[in-house]
């Protein structure tokens, strides 16, 4: 102790405050490299869990179950003229008994509906429309009067400015107790539905135990809110008719890196998660939900630019507020495929956003932050999410300063810091290339050798290329945040899926 | 050479331990990282060789399992011809093809005999389980049922399972009642396939639940196997602890419209889960018990909203037209959205000439908002 008060008494201000930067950011970063490895056993086990779980599973006795329970598929569209009939029909396939599937044209501009009312044989519908949710108007529901197409709903509403508005419209309408998520876009494995309502028929229940000589009954029982897949890129995928043909990693640079980061998020960071019941978020491309929960959370804040772990906060937050056990599942193979984006305009404004939503979400439930009360949430997932998924853009920044001040100053052990860029670069090439092999032991989506290891070796490049860029649009991000610039939904140039390239459709995020 | 490779070594540590202690973390940490990505390497290499070898193994070894079965059994000139299945005998010489000693070869065995029997029943699938006993994979099985892996259990249980063979119940009952859910609905699953005389015996041992999963596993095995004994399922409703088998036995007294099981399931009505006794009305509804209507009516008020909804669609599909006053009401009425749609579906689903009066009086009085939930009831586009 003396030597610390010697230390910091003899110190300038300046000299001080570098040796506890250079202190703080080192345990800072141990304490996130511990994270990751943590993670990554976490993970391991999960999936082991999972595919010893399920290695026997007849997913086809709820095929034909009278049991099994209704689902409601909500796809929220806005101007996919281009693609819209292609995508429906696709979402009308899914192999379940007992589902629907509510489209909300979000007040296009192009002829999205037109398109819809044309092929599926619309007709609008006296429906009695109850808004348990809050949306832009809904002007008009239509049915199909075609037998074929009685699973369908078609909502046309004002646009609302976000996916947010179109799915809680979609809420509103849906029909049964549990509803999937999903961007029309999206394409989605014939066996979504079955995945992922499982985890939700798999929640323990009661049990009886003999207690004091007495049989008696215990409740234990942990109502899964809600569950979410792996995500990957179809961008370079072959696609026919919404039917995922081939899987191939992405060819161009910016989608192959997202691939990469998708399977460590989903495969390795969801999955550990899952195996302790802290799973942050489901992802708004594809998850499933408990609908009674979900309204009774408020459904999706049309504010927030991180709305699909918004709604998982507010559903957990429910929950605790109201003494009930509950949990959020992942699974670990990958039943929906998105098209990443292929230039870094596109790129930087979708990350701007996600940066900006996570500052948002963090200081609109700041309330949760280190709160015994919402135990697992409040004191494991996020704290996690403030100090390495917000923190991490804005430390990672200052030390890059502080780095240029040492080495202009000449305070720089050469050595020594290049052992430790050597460190964390080894660390993170490993961390990546686990998550890519836990992958591999769910299932082999990629048909040969050289596009596994291909996609294995973006690894090397990631820290140089892929992450600065991260860095950079999260801190943007924040700084709009700060700043309240006032947001615009920006186009999405879709490239189409199957091979030619041929299709073009525009889309608002 | 070694004493020099010995010297090199000594004097690397010498100069690792004069290192800063996190340096010497970091280095330690980058060898481990380092050989951690080429384990990782090699894992996912050797993963992908090993999936290689094994299609090409089953390449080789599906043409000779399946020209086994085909001449052994598919094309086994005694069959068709009423010889008992326990006195045709097979090619010993095939059968004792030093190829099927390989526990490998032996699983692919097994594995396509399940496929074949899932496919072919009556003498065909009787031969094929023959052949499954002569080749002695039956002790394979067994063997796997005695391994501590539950995993394995569970492979062994649906081997057996799917071949038939009777499994002793001081071997699965203890089974049927496992901590851990996935090996406890499997031998459940077997015990009701299995268990010829008392295929639900385990319902009366069981404390852990039968989860929502396995619910419909086991429904879809209870009514689609042959020749087993439905029992009236109002015994467990009436005395079993284990709320999860009542509320199946409510699902299966339904399905098998056991009209004998309404006053158990009457008893119900006064249980404290109120999730419990939306499951019981439930039932109720689905037998058509117009016995319980007035009961329901009368406990009506006093429920909660999913009770209340299971009463208004249990009034509906009794229909008995007592009650058309008291839906009238509830649709006019009631604050709530749901209750309205469902007291609204219950009259339309009536479906008489009093009840069609009612809705065009409805019609003619009440107002806008009221007509469209009707007109949205009866819309045959709309579903719910």
């Amino acid at each position: 102790m003396k030597v610390i008060i010697d230390f910091f008494s003899r110190g300038t201000f300046w000299d001080v405050l570098g040796i506890f930067f250079q202190y703080a950011v080192f345990l800072y970063g141990t304490s996130l490299l511990i994270a990751y490895g943590v993670l990554a056993f976490l993970s391991l086990g999960s999936i082991r869990r999972y595919m010893k779980k399920n290695a026997n599973a007849d997913y086809n006795i709820i095929i034909e179950s009278p049991l099994a329970p209704g689902i409601s598929v909500i796809a929220p569209a806005f101007n996919e003229g281009v693609t819209i009939i292609s995508n429906v029909r696709s979402l009308l396939t899914f192999n379940y008994p007992k589902f629907e599937v509510i489209i909300i044209n979000d007040g296009s501009t192009d002829d999205t509906l037109e398109k819809l009312v044309s092929e599926f044989e619309l007709v609008q519908v006296d429906y009695a429309y109850r808004e348990k949710l809050l949306s832009k108007p809904v002007k008009r529901i239509f049915k199909s009067t075609n037998p074929a197409y009685d699973k369908l709903v078609v909502i046309d509403k004002i646009n609302g400015k976000s996916k947010a508005d179109a799915s809680n419209a979609g809420i509103n309408v849906a029909i049964y107790d549990y509803f999937l998520c999903t961007d029309v876009d999206c394409i989605l494995d014939k066996d979504t539905l079955i995945k992922l309502i499982k985890p939700f028929m798999d929640a323990e229940t009661s049990t009886v135990r003999e207690v004091n000589g007495d049989m008696q009954i215990q409740e234990d029982y942990k109502r899964v809110i809600a569950c979410g897949a792996t995500l990957r890129m179809v961008n370079s995928c072959d696609v026919d008719e919404g039917l995922m043909i081939r899987v191939r990693p992405p060819r161009r640079i910016l989608p192959r890196f997202q691939e990469m980061e998708y399977i460590r998020a989903f495969v390795l960071g969801k999955m550990g998660w899952d195996r302790i019941n802290s799973v942050p978020n489901v992802s708004g491309g594809l998850g499933m939900f408990d609908k009674d929960i979900a309204i009774k959370a408020g459904g999706y804040d049309s504010l927030s630019l991180a709305e699909d772990m918004d709604l998982i906060t507010r559903m957990g937050a429910f929950m605790t507020d109201n003494n009930k056990k509950y949990s959020v599942k992942y699974v670990p193979i990958t039943l929906c495929w998105t098209e990443g984006p292929t230039t870094l305009k596109v790129f930087g404004r979708q990350r701007t956003r996600w940066g900006r939503g996570l500052a948002q979400l963090m200081s609109t439930h700041r309330k949760i932050l280190f709160s015994p009360r919402y135990g697992r949430m409040g004191l494991i997932v996020f704290p996690y999410h403030f100090f390495y998924e917000l923190l991490a853009p804005i430390i990672e920044f200052l030390g890059i300063l502080f780095y240029i001040y040492l080495i202009l100053t000449q305070q720089i052990n050469w050595p020594y810091a290049i052992i430790l860029i050597v460190f964390v670069y080894t660390y993170s090439v490993m961390i990546t290339t686990i998550a890519l092999l836990w992958d591999q032991i769910t299932f082999k989506y990629y048909k040969t050798w050289g596009e596994t290891i291909g996609l294995c070796l973006m690894a090397f490049l990631e820290p140089f290329i892929y992450h600065p860029l991260i860095v950079f649009f999260a801190l943007k991000g924040y700084f709009n945040f700060i700043i309240g610039k006032k947001h615009t939904w920006g186009n999405m140039q879709r490239q189409g899926f199957s091979q030619p390239k041929r299709r073009t459709a525009v889309k608002a995020g | 050479m070694w004493n020099d490779l010995a010297n090199l070594l000594f004097l690397a540590y010498e100069q690792f331990s004069l290192l800063p202690l996190f340096i010497e973390i970091a280095l330690i940490l980058i060898f481990v990282a380092v050989m951690a990505t080429l384990i990782a390497y090699g894992s996912i290499l050797f993963r992908r060789y090993n999936s290689s070898v094994y299609n090409k193994r089953l390449a080789h070894l599906s043409p000779i399992i399946e020209d086994l079965i085909t001449e052994q059994v598919l094309l086994n000139e005694n069959l068709g011809k009423d010889i008992p299945i326990e006195e045709i005998h097979f090619d010993q010489k095939a059968l004792s093809n030093k190829i099927f000693r390989k526990p490998a070869v032996r699983q692919i065995l097994i594995d396509t005999l399940i496929r074949y029997r899932k496919n072919f029943r009556g003498e065909v699938g009787e031969l094929l389980r023959k052949l499954y006993i002569d080749m002695n994979l039956v002790e394979d099985s067994f063997a796997k049922l005695r391994t501590f892996k539950w995993e394995t259990k569970i492979k062994a249980l649906v081997e057996l399972t799917q071949m038939d063979i009777p499994i002793s119940d001081s071997m699965l009952l203890p089974l049927t009642n496992s901590v851990n859910p996935t090996l406890r609905a499997a031998s459940r699953n077997a015990y009701i396939q299995l268990s010829k005389n008392e295929p639900f015996k385990f319902f009366d041992v069981a404390t852990e639940p039968i989860l929502p999963w396995d619910q419909m596993e086991m429904f879809k095995i209870i009514t689609t196997t042959k020749d087993i004994t439905i029992p009236n399922f109002s015994r467990w409703v009436s005395y079993s602890n284990n709320k999860s088998i009542v509320v199946f036995c409510l699902k299966l007294i339904a399905y098998y419209d056991q009209q004998t099981a309404i006053p158990s399931v009457l008893e119900l009505l006064g249980t404290k889960d109120h999730r419990f006794r939306a499951e019981a009305i439930k039932c109720l509804g689905k037998l058509s018990a117009e016995i319980a209507e007035e009961k329901l009516v009368s406990m009506y008020t006093s429920q909660p909203v999913n009770c209340q909804i299971e009463t208004l669609k249990a009034l509906g599909r009794i229909a008995s037209g007592k009650h058309l006053e008291f839906l009238k009401n509830e649709f006019l009425f009631s604050n709530n959205f749901d209750v309205q749609m469902n007291a609204a579906r219950a009259i339309i689903r009536h479906n008489s000439q009093i009840s069609r009066l009612m809705l065009n009086e409805i019609m003619e009085t009440t107002n806008e908002e009221n007509q469209l939930i009707i007109r949205h009831c009866q819309n045959p586009l709309i579903k719910y």
